[in-house]
């Protein structure tokens, strides 16, 4: 299992748009892939459960993820949070 | 991918056919003149000046219409005047005695004379116009023939596209199992009103039949009933079916929506990706009653986005 940890940047934090943009990446790849913030861990190829996550402006979120493409999958949802989702 | 609309042109015996019930029609003379006859302006013209001897301007390629006030005037002439009078008519489309009148021993004459087909209706005059005016109107919209099964779920007029193959009318099959109604299998003619509403309608020859892969043609009001048919629906939006898409292209949230034009319109476009296991047809159902929620004014994708954006807002 590899992880890093990444914060919401962009203003409105994930909701609708950035989550399904973060579906879109995270299905590009065959590893298993989470979001985990204080504890609560969401699949982040589900839409519906990365709504839950609360993942605001300024929280602290972790990827997790599991599979022989698990770094690569990392590498680019960080940069979704990096790019603030495209938004700001 | 849809060949370009057309505004088809009708003759004077479309235009008989279309409305002898409607508006009460029965031809006085040349009837055999109607075939091939075309009414190149598409509209009614009472002729009260022109045969009052104001001829500069005369829409004689409209369809003419006599009523009271013409043929009593006309009546007050002597009769030589009368003929001449009448043969204005050279080369109208054609002419309707309104009032259920037959027409005068002059007009007949002169009818002869120029060849031209003559009809009478029950109506009264003013009603006649409207009602042969919308006719008019509605035999000559703009349409286009689609490939695409159109059904009513609901309330909502649904075109379903997809290959051949796919599945259409396998799922309008099992809408209509479900209670709601076919409008068309495989084929639909769409067309503009004059208030910009799209309708789709089967063609005639084949209404109320469908082709069922394995099991060939089905006649579908015989087999389910009356109300498992529609004649004509309002198109409220269209379902594609595709080919699974690459996961990426799939609209997740519902937030980005598509439409298509049709005929100058835009109308609503949701593509639905086909897999194996799918219930499409709840998925078809669900669709178009989404999209009557989105008619009433709620699109539940934007509203739970705002209240989401509300949330993280106050979490900042």
């Amino acid at each position: 299992m590899r992880a890093r940890d990444v914060v919401v940047q962009n203003r409105y934090g994930i909701h609708a748009r950035p989550a399904a943009l973060l579906v879109k990446t995270a299905t590009r790849f065959s590893s298993e892939i989470l979001l985990e913030k204080n504890g609560v861990k969401v699949n982040a190829k589900s839409i519906m459960g990365l709504l839950t996550i609360e993942g605001n402006h300024g929280a602290s979120l972790r990827i997790l993820a599991k599979g022989p493409d698990a770094a690569e999958a990392i590498q680019a949802l960080a940069e979704l949070f990096e790019q603030k989702f495209f938004e700001d | 991918m849809w060949r370009t609309a057309e505004s088809p042109q009708i003759t004077v015996a479309d235009f008989f056919a279309a409305g002898r019930e409607s508006l009460q029609m029965d031809w006085e003379a040349n009837e055999e003149k109607a075939v091939g006859r075309e009414i190149s302006e598409v509209a009614l013209n009472r002729p009260g000046l022109a045969l009052a001897g104001f001829r500069r301007y005369f829409a004689y390629r409209r369809v003419q219409v006599l009523g009271l006030a013409e043929t009593t005037y006309l009546a007050s002439l002597p009769a030589a005047e009368r003929l001449r009078r009448f043969r204005i008519f050279r080369g109208v489309p054609a002419v309707v005695f309104s009032r259920n009148r037959h027409m005068p021993a002059y007009a007949r004459k002169v009818a002869a004379e120029l060849r031209i087909p003559v009809m009478r209706t029950q109506l009264v005059t003013g009603h006649f116009m409207n009602a042969a005016t919308v006719l008019l109107q509605n035999l000559t919209s703009p349409r286009i023939r689609v490939a695409g099964t159109m059904v009513e779920i609901n309330g909502v007029g649904v075109l379903l596209e997809g290959e051949p193959g796919i599945g259409k009318s396998e799922i309008a099959l099992a809408l209509i199992k479900r209670g709601h109604s076919l409008v068309a299998d495989d084929t639909t003619i769409l067309t503009r009103d004059s208030t910009g509403i799209i309708h789709g309608s089967a063609v005639e020859i084949t209404r109320e039949h469908m082709e069922i892969r394995g099991l060939g043609i089905i006649h579908v009001p015989r087999l389910f009933g009356v109300s498992s048919m529609r004649g004509s629906m309002r198109l409220d939006m269209i379902i594609r079916m595709s080919k699974p898409l690459h996961d990426e292209d799939i609209d997740r949230t519902g937030l980005d929506t598509a439409s298509r034009n049709v005929l100058g319109m835009e109308v609503p476009l949701v593509t639905v990706p086909v897999a194996a296991g799918r219930d499409l047809t709840n998925v078809v159902e669900v669709a178009a009653l989404n999209q009557r929620l989105k008619q009433m004014g709620h699109d539940s994708a934007r509203e739970l986005d705002e209240r989401l954006k509300a949330m993280l807002a106050r979490k900042d």
